[in-house]
């Protein structure tokens, strides 16, 4: 049985960066991969790509050809790309796109066929509908991981993720793998992301700092651990990886309620305001999704 | 049978009907998924063959479509409802399950002294989704619907019927499931038969078959050596059940009908059968290769037992999996002794109706199953078959279909689920002295000079209706030739209606005329 992950936050949050260099990491430590894009937007695998956009499992279906041979896409070191694609903005229902994908490749054996040794969702935003959440359902993926930065309404995405597992928790679905701290620059913000974690049952994995590196490869059309394999946020990613393949923790989280969220969350931001004036660009910076 | 799971990465997945039924999955993938499916063709039956092989099979839109069934209503809401023991609850909102409502009319037609039990009584309940449950999800309804129709009628078994709505917010139904069998009786039985997962209303028997093997059937405590699976016998009429219980009976064999009447025991048991037999290769497909795969029951997928030399190879191949050899030789030689007097009369008509020594042709309108069984028939009687009409046509039976352009040579095949339109644009077209008609499929319409029937309805206990087994190839030659011979039913058809469409529609030479060749 392959090690099945989802990985879920806010947009813009970098989940589809932490993604592919996690599993660029993966592939360049020997494992076989399959990132498997949970978004309509279709990006979540263009940086293992050279920038390339692959056809998604919809289209394809969309186009009844009955092809199922090209819904796997090679990407940087052998990794299986797969977008499972969705409506144009403003229409449709995206929610029932993610079903309607990961059905077709779960009930037709297209997976099992690639045989990968771990397969990872890289699921749009936070648990918004039933569809978003197919697939920490049951039979889908074991463990969620969550990327989060210290931004409220990233953390705020986190605690409803949070409240989706709970729900799914009694009818077997997937439990917490572990929180990712993101765009890191201060040991307050991860001592904020911490504190969330210990409240709300749960740990922090790893944390990446923020880095130029990461964004210079994206406008390269690659991943970190393929443009800049020797930097050090190269070897955050890898140790991450070895974290993750090694990882058998499963909480069960315990959610705040909304207002106890914005009650606590009220104190860390005051601080990281008190602290420095240049960490309150920061949150502005990172809320706007750079 | 053998079935090879040699999948390699990047291989080619024609022919992935071969591969082994995945039962761990909450459901199967649909037709078009699992086995190129369409209900759009017209053409030569040899160039449909060539596209199937080469996998160039599509279901184009069209641009004018008449309604017809879905994934749920078509085929589960009037037979799912009549397990006896069982209760059936659509996870819908309320109109989904308003389809199965006729039905139980429609069946109480049939005699109990024919065997119908009086204690069938359709159970069903619905969720009744509205706006509310779309928004804030519905598991809780469902869940009350699981415990109620335990507390009202502790049934052995609980079917869901999930909906277009269900599919669409995306409700964990096995969820649901897993949490409340405990605190149940009855096994719950899930089946996705969500109206948009498919384009073919084909995906509802395999949702089914795909969720009885995987939460109903029992692993084997014995083998039952006599007892003969057989399922969808109400795609043909009452009579044909009673037809087929008696020939395998004579052969000392018992029949385990399944869905409809049964009860979940019957379904329970299915493991434990001799052998699987088709009576509609494309409704019975998922099951006998799920049963095959999982429990080593045996089956066979063509003939089924239409006409004489069909029903005879149907009964030798259930004798050859349950030791009957001898004992059916035997019974073919008696029942031929009996009916192919009849059948001969009846062939003899025929020749008396032919025009110019031409054979009278026949149009028939069925599903892919029947097509290929149905077409030897007529050629039994000495009708010719210049073309048929299918409801849906797949890779499951291209063996078949090949089979019978060899044999009989290539004809005209139109494919299409319920349009009506393009049904009566081809008869005319054709115009075969007898056009045969599924109800769900145009009825029956006025024609100047030859004569629309129906074939046969669900659960009809007429006699005269039957079509199965030798019994039924006598009372369905006679039927046929009835059709030919009095045509007051046409005339008066013809004096008191008007025609259905326009005199442009009948003129057009493409009954495809409304297909979208853009995508």
């Amino acid at each position: 049985m392959p090690k099945q992950i989802a990985i879920y936050g806010k947009g813009g949050i970098g989940k589809s960066t932490t993604t592919s260099n996690l599993s660029a990491a993966l592939s360049d430590l020997g494992y076989s991969v399959m990132q498997i894009g949970c978004d309509p937007k279709n990006d979540s695998t263009t940086t293992l790509r050279k920038g390339k956009s692959i056809p998604t499992v919809l289209d394809t279906v969309r186009q009844r050809s009955g092809d199922l041979d090209n819904l796997v896409h090679e990407g940087y070191n052998g990794i299986y790309c797969v977008e499972a694609g969705g409506p144009e903005p403003g229409v449709g229902c995206a929610g029932r796109g993610i079903i309607a994908a990961i059905e077709l490749l779960d009930n037709n054996g297209i997976i099992d066929e690639y045989s990968p040794d771990i397969i990872i969702y890289d699921v749009l935003g936070d648990v918004v509908c039933g569809g978003f959440a197919m697939p920490i359902r049951k039979g889908i993926a074991d463990q969620v991981y969550t990327v989060t930065s210290s931004d409220y309404m990233a953390i705020y995405a986190v605690n409803n993720l949070f409240k989706g597992i709970l729900k799914y928790s009694n009818n077997g679905g997937a439990l917490l793998g572990g929180v990712i701290g993101n765009s890191i620059k201060s040991s307050l913000q991860e001592d904020m992301i911490k504190d969330f974690t210990e409240r709300t049952n749960s740990d922090v994995i790893q944390f990446v700092p923020r880095s130029p590196t990461v964004t210079r490869c994206e406008l390269d059309g690659v991943t970190t651990i393929e443009g800049a394999p020797d930097s050090r946020q190269a070897e955050v990613y890898r140790e991450l990886a070895r974290k993750v393949i090694n990882n058998k923790d499963k909480y069960l989280p315990t959610p705040f309620d909304n207002d106890d969220l914005a009650d606590w969350a009220s104190g860390w931001i005051n601080q990281l305001l008190l602290n420095r004036k240049v960490e309150i660009d920061n949150i502005q910076e990172e809320a706007s999704g750079i | 049978m053998v079935h090879g799971n040699g999948h390699h990465r990047g291989s080619c997945r024609k022919n992935k009907i071969k591969r082994i039924l995945d039962l761990d999955k909450d459901t199967c993938p649909n037709r078009e998924q699992r086995a190129n499916g369409t209900n759009v063709y017209y053409g030569k039956a040899s160039q449909l063959l060539q596209d199937a092989k080469e996998g160039n099979i599509n279901i184009p839109d069209r641009k004018f479509q008449q309604s017809g069934g879905c994934v749920l209503n078509f085929y589960l809401s009037n037979r799912v409802t009549t397990i006896r023991d069982a209760v059936t609850i659509f996870n819908a909102p309320v109109g989904c399950s308003a389809g199965s409502l006729g039905y139980r009319e429609l069946y109480r037609g049939v005699p109990e002294a024919l065997g119908r039990t009086n204690e069938y009584n359709n159970a069903w309940l619905t969720t009744n989704l509205q706006q509310e449950d779309v928004i804030y999800g519905a598991s809780e309804k469902l869940r009350d619907a699981i415990l109620k129709a335990e507390e009202r009628y502790h049934p052995q078994a609980i079917f869901i019927l999930t909906s277009c709505t269900t599919g669409i917010i995306g409700e964990d139904i096995e969820g649901t499931v897993d949490e409340v069998q405990a605190e149940v009786n009855a096994k719950i039985v899930p089946i996705h038969c969500e109206g948009i997962r498919s384009r073919l209303v084909q995906t509802g028997y395999d949702a089914f078959w795909h969720a009885i093997l995987k939460y109903l059937v029992k692993e084997p405590e014995k083998k039952q050596d006599d007892l003969v699976n057989v399922a969808s016998m109400l795609s043909y009429t009452w009579q044909d059940r009673l037809e087929i219980k008696r020939l395998l009976g004579k052969l000392g064999l018992r029949v385990n009908f399944i869905p409809e009447f049964a009860t979940v025991s019957d379904f329970e048991q299915l493991s434990e059968a001799a052998v699987t037999a088709p009576i509609c290769p494309t409704y019975t497909d998922y099951l006998s290769r799920g049963l095959e795969q999982k429990y080593g029951v045996p089956y066979f997928l063509y003939p089924s037992p239409v006409g004489f030399s069909s029903t005879d190879e149907w009964l030798r191949n259930i004798a050859k999996y349950t030791g009957k050899e001898d004992e059916v030789e035997k019974l073919i030689e008696e029942e031929h002794k009996i009916w192919e007097p009849k059948l001969n009369a009846i062939k003899q008509e025929f020749v008396s109706l032919r025009k110019n020594g031409e054979k009278p042709t026949v149009l028939g309108s069925l599903g892919q199953g029947r097509l290929v069984s149905q077409m030897p028939y007529f050629d039994e009687l000495g009708l010719a078959t210049p073309a048929a009409m299918a409801q849906d046509f797949d890779d499951l039976l291209i063996d078949e279909l090949e089979e019978i352009v060899e044999k009989s040579g290539d004809f005209q095949l139109m494919v299409n689920t319920f349009q009506a339109a393009e049904q009566a644009n081809v008869t005319t077209n054709l115009d075969p002295d007898l056009t045969l008609t599924c109800p769900f499929q145009g009825g029956t319409w006025e024609r100047d000079n030859n004569v629309t029937r129906i074939h046969s309805l669900r659960g009809d206990p007429e006699p005269t209706s039957a079509q199965a087994g030798y019994a039924g190839a006598v009372a369905f030659g006679n039927f046929l030739l009835h059709a030919f011979k009095n045509r007051s039913y046409h005339k008066t058809l013809s004096e008191k209606t008007e025609k259905s469409y326009k005199d442009w529609w009948y003129e057009q030479d493409n009954p495809l005329y409304y297909l979208n060749e853009s995508k």
